[in-house]
């Protein structure tokens, strides 16, 4: 009765240690902070390299990349030269989120002036 | 011996029950107008630590999308705060919301105040103490509002033992809170703080949650990290 008694307690805490988030983030947040924050290319590149892994390595419940990464991660690309690349990432944002067309259209033409 | 535990747990589970409110009695709002785009607006610092509003402001954009909205990235608006000399969320946060609806398309904007941010380095604690509101665009109202006084608490453990392993593990305490703890700090913040807040559209739990439990008005919390 004991040993069922524990063995019930270790499942219950074990499921509740996987709580699933909608999105995998690793870690972007980190990244794109201290990026924002010192502006280095060095940083930069790291930044990216979070993004590049929350685009394609989604985990979370809902397997899709979050808002706001693929236009922030556009916006940077953009910024760095890569226009044609950063642009269709800010499309695709419209495109997964359609509720972000009046703020990313906004966008698009600003940086296309 | 058995029954009395029985009993201590069913009458624990009956207090807790009976003491709380569900979400759509605490904040109706949120469901009579179910916001979907949130705008994070520049946090208010009240607080002598001049940093806490950058260090808080990254923070916030992770936990509200886990809750199911669309937030706007705080990267992409702070340039145009910063270009609209808007930074300075004070001649909002009673004033008129609508440009925001108008340029970003923004169902409501997330309010912060920072009340206090103090690190015991010593300790590995930093303590954290935000107020968080969400108000319409469209109307103007305080769809949601809680405050939070959350002690984060980072200490490291390990180290050999006796005074010098005292030492050791002071010193890495101290390195491990140093640098970008605060943004650890904040995000733990948020997260808990708005635990009990409605869900949004991308949430499983979305139009399910008006009879789970809304927590009190005002927190307060130690959280390990």
């Amino acid at each position: 009765m004991k040993k069922l008694f524990i063995a019930a307690i270790c499942v219950i805490a074990l499921a509740s240690c996987q709580t699933q988030t909608l999105y995998s983030w690793y870690d972007s947040e980190d990244a794109t902070y201290k990026y924002t924050k010192r502006g280095t290319d060095e940083l930069l590149t790291k930044a990216m390299a979070q993004y590049e892994k929350v685009i394609n390595k989604q985990k979370g419940v809902r397997k899709v990349v979050p808002p706001g990464v693929n236009a922030e991660y556009g916006f940077l690309l953009y910024k760095a030269g890569k226009k044609d690349e950063g642009i269709a990432l800010l499309r695709a944002e419209i495109a997964a989120y359609p509720e972000s067309e009046k703020f990313i259209s906004r966008i698009i033409k600003q940086l296309e002036k | 011996m058995k029954k009395f535990i029985i009993m201590g747990v069913v009458s624990l589970l009956l207090t807790s029950c009976a003491q709380s409110i569900s979400r759509s009695v605490q904040y109706p709002k949120m469901y009579e107008e179910r916001p979907l785009t949130i705008v994070v607006m520049p946090p208010i610092n009240q607080t002598n630590h001049v940093e806490a509003k950058d260090f808080f402001y990254t923070t916030l954009y992770a936990p509200i999308c886990e809750k199911g909205y669309y937030v706007y990235s705080p990267m992409m608006t702070m340039e145009m705060f910063q270009s609209e000399s808007a930074y300075d969320a004070e001649q909002f946060i009673e004033g008129n919301l609508s440009q925001f609806r108008n340029v970003l398309g923004a169902d409501a904007a997330m309010f912060t105040i920072i009340k206090s941010w103090k690190r015991n380095n010593i300790g590995g604690k930093l303590t954290v103490g935000v107020e968080y509101i969400l108000r319409s665009t469209k109307t103007g109202e305080t769809l949601y509002q809680r405050e939070g006084l959350i002690k984060v608490d980072k200490s490291v453990s390990g180290g050999g033992g006796g005074w010098i392993g005292a030492l050791v593990d002071l010193a890495a305490t101290a390195v491990n809170t140093a640098a970008t703890d605060n943004v650890v700090a904040g995000r733990a913040c948020t997260v808990f703080v708005l635990s009990d807040m409605p869900e949004g559209k991308y949430s499983p739990l979305y139009d399910k949650d008006q009879k789970l439990p809304a927590g009190k008005n005002n927190v307060k919390a130690t959280v390990k990290k």
